[in-house]
């Protein structure tokens, strides 16, 4: 290595160790003192590079990232909550649009009676005085009331037809017994005239302000019982 | 019920993720701050500048420590993204520190022990010297990188900063050996 490469690298990397580096070094003490006089110089480089760090910097590198990482986590838990309200907004929309749509009086009528079996079983003598006053108590039903006893009334109660609270009564034909329910005009009800399924029928008809549903095992129950609730219901 | 339980479990390894990303953060904090912190001194040479600097490349690198591999790169990594940062200072706004010259940098640097006067002349040749040759003497003696590794830091090639380390030891002992004899005739 001669003297121009040799003191070229010694100035590029003064801790240089590879072999031709070292041997050129230690051909000579005029290179030896060299090499040791960069040494020196790159330790003194070396305390001066390393000016004093600032206290506390490291624990606000630190701090700062938590901060940050705590402004994500809002963010993120904004957003969260945003979702959620805004599913349960949807969900409340449909809810109540839900509850508005159409009703089908026969289908919920039969349903009814499926549901509310104890009514059937029940053996109550009701007066017709009382359910003028279940009649009484409905708001909109206010002045709808039986002028006589509509033959025997076995069982009688309130009941939710789709949020509209109506009446559930049953009754007593000839050959059977008869549901009857009274139900307060509503602009989204939709009444059949006759409805059926295997086990039950059904018939429906507009009295006044209100709309009366037959359902029972036998026609002609059901036909009775219209008449003589058309002659005393005004 | 089940959706429930899993749900929890993704949410604890989440939260595992998030615990060993902190600690993995935290060590690069703790063994890199001073290096970092130094070398953007050098690069700006002024302590506050500095100072923020360093934040906003630990910050940055907390955001895409996912991208870092190796944690044996994370040095260079770390430098990469600060001397960005420093970049990205002069793209933003032309502060005012950005026209001093780099002869006045030396000022800044307070003689704060009595002992130090050698280190305060060593102090103001460094700040002295083009910021070309300064960088890679710095990556080579406080960073401990080698030729190929500060080639790939500055995107130079080897050979270019070989020669630059060359004159930058070559300036700088030029430099104290002017200062030394005038001192010496001074006295």
């Amino acid at each position: 290595m001669d003297e121009l490469k040799f003191r070229r690298e010694a100035y590029e990397n003064p801790n240089n160790h590879d072999d031709d580096f070292l041997s050129a070094m230690r051909s000579s003490d005029e290179r030896q003192a060299f090499v040791k006089d960069l040494k020196r110089l790159d330790s003194q480089i070396e305390s001066a590079l390393k000016v004093d760090v600032p206290e506390g910097l490291e624990a606000k590198l630190l701090l700062n990232q938590q901060l940050h990482q705590h402004q994500v986590q809002r963010r993120k838990t904004g957003f969260t909550m945003a979702l959620v309200a805004s599913v349960a907004f949807v969900a409340g929309i449909s809810f109540t649009l839900l509850r508005l749509g159409p009703v089908d009086l026969g289908q919920h009528a039969l349903a009814h009676v499926y549901h509310e079996d104890m009514a059937l079983i029940s053996h109550d003598d009701v007066s017709f005085n009382t359910i003028n006053t279940q009649l009484a108590s409905l708001g909109t039903l206010a002045n709808a009331r039986f002028t006589e006893q509509p033959g025997q009334v076995l069982y009688s109660t309130y009941c939710d037809f789709q949020g509209v609270k109506s009446i559930h009564l049953v009754m007593q034909g000839a050959q059977g017994k008869v549901t009857l329910f009274i139900v307060p005009v509503e602009d989204r009800m939709i009444l059949d005239e006759a409805f059926a399924d295997n086990r039950y029928q059904g018939m429906g008809f507009a009295a006044d302000n209100a709309y009366m549903l037959l359902v029972g095992e036998h026609h002609d129950d059901l036909n009775n019982i219209k008449e003589e609730i058309k002659q005393s219901f005004i | 019920m089940f959706g429930f339980k899993r749900n929890n479990l993704a949410d604890s390894s989440v939260n595992n993720d998030m615990l060993s990303k902190q600690r993995r953060y935290d060590s690069l904090v703790r063994a890199l701050h001073a290096d970092l912190f130094r070398y953007a001194y050098w690069l700006c040479g002024d302590k506050h500048i500095a100072e923020d600097i360093t934040q906003e490349t630990f910050l940055r690198a907390w955001r895409s420590l996912e991208s870092l591999k190796d944690d044996k790169a994370a040095k260079a990594w770390l430098i990469t993204i600060l001397r960005r940062e420093n970049a990205r200072r002069f793209e933003r706004k032309q502060f005012d520190y950005s026209d001093v010259e780099q002869s006045e940098l030396a000022d800044n640097v307070s003689l704060s022990t009595e002992d130090n006067m050698e280190q305060y002349l060593v102090r103001r040749q460094i700040a002295r010297l083009e910021i070309e040759y300064r960088e890679p003497l710095i990556l080579q003696v406080i960073g401990g990188f080698s030729g190929e590794e500060i080639a790939d830091i500055l995107q130079l090639n080897r050979n270019t900063v070989m020669t630059r380390l060359f004159r930058a030891r070559n300036q700088l002992k030029e430099l104290l050996d002017q200062e030394h004899t005038r001192g010496r005739s001074n006295g």
